[in-house]
């Protein structure tokens, strides 16, 4: 079984917003929400700062909150382990949004349905493309791939490479990780 | 916002409004007045007092399945798409505090309907709006000899119905207002204390005939035993939280001393929904005849104590998260 993992090496990206804006043209995001952001959070003490871009979206739980609490199951996991939504049987009783740890879900403005990254899954990935946001991307910070082939992109990026997965202590098992900026000013 | 990245709208929008408060509100509500009924029907069995049909009952037999059909409507009112709410009650997700919530209310509201009818069941026939539900009473007459387990069955679906509100909160694991175990016991006190005040009120403003003294004072006291109660359990609420540590403890500062949600807690939930009313019950309600303005304005503050209380764990919950 695939196991799709996407990383981003905080040291290659340079907060750009490609990924962002590829995300919004590929899924047609409504006015005023996003699936994915790269925030710019400056740290350290003058002179001594560095900037930090941290992506912002869905990790992909693997032990997903969202799916767990979705009353109709509209929330769902492919067998892949992609966390997706049934916009059919969504009564958008928004639980899903609380529940997620990462604040990765919103409802869109327009039709009311809950809104979030799905790596592409449905338009682009089940057909053997990469993500819209990962073939933007200028400096290759982001890759993405199965885990579980070892000769993958993904699987060397993440073999030679520490990977920090966010909030770890709530056992929900991402699938996004990131490889933590070790460039700029020193400020630890 | 003029971020580079765009607005962070999103991630500070309040996803469960007020027609959430007053549904719990409701709910709670609902099911305690229920309790209520059946607890003063059951006292009276035992003590064979004359009045079985004690306004109580019927107060509580009338304000249960109403106050859950209002508080269903303003749930299905706040979905995103109210029109698809019967995929509810289609699709099951067993580990959901949600369809769980579902199951019991889908039990819980057709018994307490049909609860009313049968303490009901003379003044509906008598009645020239309602007699066409005759045939119906007399239907469920015939099942006179199960009466007793449609009691049995209906209480504890109000106690589900009370907790259930609060696990259903609780379940969200990131907000520390909400994440904690003492919420679904929070919410079957205060609930079981605004039962009481409105069944009170229900039964002075419509039942005032078999108006029972007695069950008034009996009452008065079971409400404010429950609201001693409900002091140690809010105290722990925020003990807990504090003694969480990180997140959730700076969550629990932030709730109380927030401009807007702490001063909702201070003066509506703490002064007007607790401290109140047991200086009234010290004061004007001790020893002296039951004075109805006193009995009216102290149930009066019990509930608005008790909605401030859920719109202050609603609204507090979700901005208050110690971030
Ligand atoms: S990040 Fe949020 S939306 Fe994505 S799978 Fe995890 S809980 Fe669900
Ligand atoms: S909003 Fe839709 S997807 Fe989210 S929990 Fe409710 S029904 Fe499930």
């Amino acid at each position: 079984m695939k196991k799709y993992v996407m990383i981003h090496d905080e040291n290659l990206c340079i907060g750009c917003q490609a990924c962002s804006v590829a995300c919004r043209n590929e899924n047609d995001t409504s006015d005023g929400v996003y699936r994915l952001q790269v925030h710019a959070e400056m740290k350290g003490v003058f002179p001594n700062l560095k900037t930090n871009f941290l992506r912002h979206s869905c990790v992909m739980c693997e032990n997903a909150p969202c799916v767990e609490v979705c009353p109709t199951k509209a929330s769902f996991q492919t067998d892949e382990g992609i966390v997706l939504l049934d916009e059919s049987i969504c009564v958008s009783c928004k639980y899903c949004v609380l529940a997620c740890p990462y604040d990765a879900r919103y409802v869109d403005p327009i039709t009311k349905n809950i809104g979030k990254c799905t790596f592409c899954f449905t338009n682009r990935v089940a057909g053997g493309e990469q993500p819209a946001c990962v073939t933007v991307c200028p400096t290759d910070a982001l890759t993405f791939g199965d885990a579980n082939d070892y000769n993958s992109e993904v699987s060397k990026v993440i073999a030679t490479n520490s990977i920090k997965y966010p909030k770890s202590e709530l056992g929900t098992k991402p699938k996004l990780g990131f490889v933590e900026n070790k460039k700029g000013g020193r400020y630890e | 916002m003029n971020n580079m990245w765009g607005s962070m709208e999103q991630f500070s929008h309040i996803y469960w409004p007020w027609p959430i408060a007053i549904y719990l509100f409701l709910a709670g509500l609902s099911a305690g007045a229920i309790m209520i009924a059946l607890l003063v029907k059951w006292n009276k069995h035992e003590d064979n007092t004359n009045s079985i049909w004690d306004a109580m009952v019927k107060a509580g037999a009338i304000t249960g399945p109403i106050a859950i059909s209002v508080g269903l409507l303003l749930l299905i009112v706040d979905l995103g798409k109210p029109l698809s709410f019967y995929w509810l009650m289609l699709k099951y997700n067993f580990v959901s505090v949600m369809t769980l919530g579902v199951l019991i209310l889908c039990v819980y509201t057709p018994i307490s309907f049909l609860f009313a009818m049968i303490i009901f069941e003379k003044e509906i026939e008598n009645s020239k709006l309602l007699s066409f539900l005759s045939p119906i009473t007399k239907f469920i007459r015939s099942f006179a000899h199960l009466a007793k387990y449609v009691e049995y069955i209906l209480m504890i679906l109000a106690i589900c119905v009370a907790m259930y509100t609060g696990f259903l909160l609780s379940a969200i694991q990131k907000l520390p207002l909400w994440n904690t175990p003492i919420l679904p016991l929070l919410f079957l006190v205060s609930g079981f204390s605004s039962g009481i005040a409105a069944n009170i009120l229900v039964g002075m403003a419509f039942f005032k005939g078999s108006l029972n003294k007695d069950s008034i004072k009996y009452l008065l006291v079971l409400d404010l035993r429950a609201i001693m109660f409900e002091i140690p359990v809010l105290i722990m609420l925020f003990l807990g939280l504090h003694f969480a540590g990180g997140q959730a403890a700076e969550a629990g500062v932030q709730a109380i001393t927030h401009p807007t949600y702490g001063m909702m807690f201070w003066i509506g939930v703490v002064a007007i929904g607790i401290v109140s009313p047991i200086v009234i019950a010290a004061t004007a309600l001790k020893n002296h005849a039951y004075r109805p303005v006193y009995i009216v304005l102290n149930c009066f503050l019990i509930l608005i104590g008790v909605v401030l209380l859920r719109f202050f764990i609603v609204y507090a919950g979700q901005i208050c998260t110690g971030l």
